[in-house]
């Protein structure tokens, strides 16, 4: 019986992980874009990206799993995501995205913004350009000030990805709760809990360790 | 800075076109979803685990009652059959967004399902039945007697329709496994659950030994349903019909200890009307 929990418990867990590592993967450029994009001089721009972000990050992630997977079909009367669990999944991560990008970009803006004006002007006095000034000099100045907010949200996105249950994705959550409607057992649903800790404490490790790694300048 | 504003202006009118797109594209009924289906080449049942009718054999592998209906129609209209589990609650919504083409899973006809789905006949009988501490059934003989006692029903169940009506004090949780669990882990008195499954989940020999049923609070019936309009429940329909009349299904139902009462054939008289 354990033998069988936990390898269930684990495919489940395997599945955590992609929702996880995809939603990294792509939350963190487009957060990148839509900071740059709540920063710009171009209005038009700038009022749309403050718009979204303030629905997204206003708005329950459950609820958006639950309109991104479900609106296409109901909406359009056409359900993009095709049918099984390859469609739930594809949404889930659209979802997650999209979500965990607007909450990156303000720590970004937060980031970038903290980074004293007179870098920049230093920098237009010696001859750099733009782009120049913020890869050599704002950049690393800007991840090490954001790694603490950030390790604050990847941990939290560990626990979100059991939301996608919502949609019904076989994720973590699901494999253990399976164990009590087949089998009449509750405790496969509790030892989820293991799985969470233990990732969300090699995060931890990880990110105590880019912190240390940061350390060697001081600003 | 005026190619600046142009580009705002660009990106403002693109942005106002996906929304006038995403709303203007509502599309009317598919002629026929039957063909739709025969088209995709797969039928996609959903359905929750829930013994005998849809739950997993030892090779992970869809076996039950109506998983094996399924299939033979599946076959019949010659596509795959691909079984999705789903949340019970989201069931109306999973149709009528297409990731699913019918809910076939001991279903019971309620008001709701028959105004939302495109329903076949009945196909099975059903009871919704009062679950317990085998110790205590003796003291609770009849539905009046248990009003002192708290409930947990699934959410969105015929059970807790039943309950509500009968002035229960009910707990709504995720499905019918959990609403056992409840009763199992003394959070609650008791359960309202199909019978069908009281039948396999609790005497002797099961998962939850110590549990039993004596009153039903009321007797109903099971029906595939398909989204609204579509012509697929019909075709169905047939099918259930011929297989009640040559035995096909009580064949199935005794292979799952004859846990499934079936239906009796429609007369032609009936089927006039």
């Amino acid at each position: 019986m354990f033998a069988n929990v936990l390898s269930a418990l684990s495919i489940g867990f395997l599945k955590t992980l992609e929702i996880f590592g995809l939603t990294l993967v792509g939350a963190i450029p487009l957060g990148l874009l839509i900071c740059l994009g709540a920063m710009t001089r171009i209005r038009v721009v700038k009022y749309v990206i403050r718009f979204l972000v303030w629905v997204i990050r206003g708005t329950p992630l459950m609820l958006q799993l639950l309109v991104i997977y479900y609106g296409p079909g109901l909406i359009i009367g056409d359900n993009w995501w095709g049918s099984g669990e390859h469609g739930r999944f594809i949404a889930t991560i659209v979802a997650f995205i999209i979500n965990y990008a607007c909450y990156f970009s303000e720590i970004f803006r937060g980031g970038i913004q903290s980074i004293p004006v007179g870098q920049q002007e230093a920098g237009f006095v010696l001859g750099l350009t733009k782009a120049q000034i913020f890869f050599r000099i704002t950049l690393l100045q800007v991840v090490k000030r954001i790694v603490p907010p950030m390790s604050n949200e990847i941990i939290t996105l560990v626990k979100d990805t059991s939301l996608s249950r919502i949609i019904a994705l076989q994720e973590l959550i699901w494999a253990g709760q399976s164990f009590m409607k087949s089998a009449g057992i509750i405790w496969p649903l509790f030892f989820t809990g293991i799985y969470y800790l233990a990732f969300s404490g090699i995060l931890t490790v990880v990110f105590n360790r880019i912190e240390k790694k940061l350390e060697f300048f001081r600003v | 800075m005026k190619s600046k504003k142009l580009l705002s202006v660009i990106v403002g009118i693109m942005c106002m076109v996906l929304l006038a797109g995403a709303v203007s594209v509502y599309a009317g009924e598919a002629a026929s979803d039957l063909a739709a289906i025969q088209d995709k080449g797969v039928l996609v049942v959903g359905i929750t685990d829930f013994a005998p009718m849809d739950y997993k054999d030892e090779n992970g592998n869809w076996i039950g009652f109506d998983a094996e209906l399924a299939e033979a129609f599946a076959e019949i209209i010659g596509v795959d059959v691909e079984f999705q589990e789903i949340d019970w609650d989201n069931k109306i919504l999973e149709l009528n967004a297409g990731s699913v083409d019918c809910i076939w899973n001991g279903m019971t006809l309620t008001e709701e399902v028959a105004e939302a789905m495109e329903c076949t006949g009945t196909y099975a009988l059903n009871a919704q039945v009062v679950v317990m501490k085998a110790d205590k059934l003796a003291d609770y003989a009849d539905a009046e007697s248990m009003a002192d006692l708290s409930f947990a029903v699934e959410a969105g169940s015929a059970g807790e329709a039943v309950a509500q009506e009968a002035g229960f004090e009910i707990n709504s949780v995720q499905n019918q496994a959990a609403a056992l669990m409840e009763v199992a882990a003394g959070t609650s008195d008791a359960c309202v659950i199909d019978k069908t499954m009281a039948d396999a989940m609790t005497g002797e020999g099961t998962s939850y030994a110590d549990l039993g049923y004596a009153v039903s609070l009321s007797s109903e019936e099971y029906v595939v349903g398909f989204r609204k309009g579509s012509d697929a429940a019909a075709a169905l329909d047939e099918k259930i019909q011929e297989w009640i009349k040559d035995g096909t299904m009580a064949e199935i139902s005794a292979k799952y200890d004859n846990a499934v009462s079936i239906a009796e054939a429609r007369d032609a008289a009936e089927e006039a009307e």
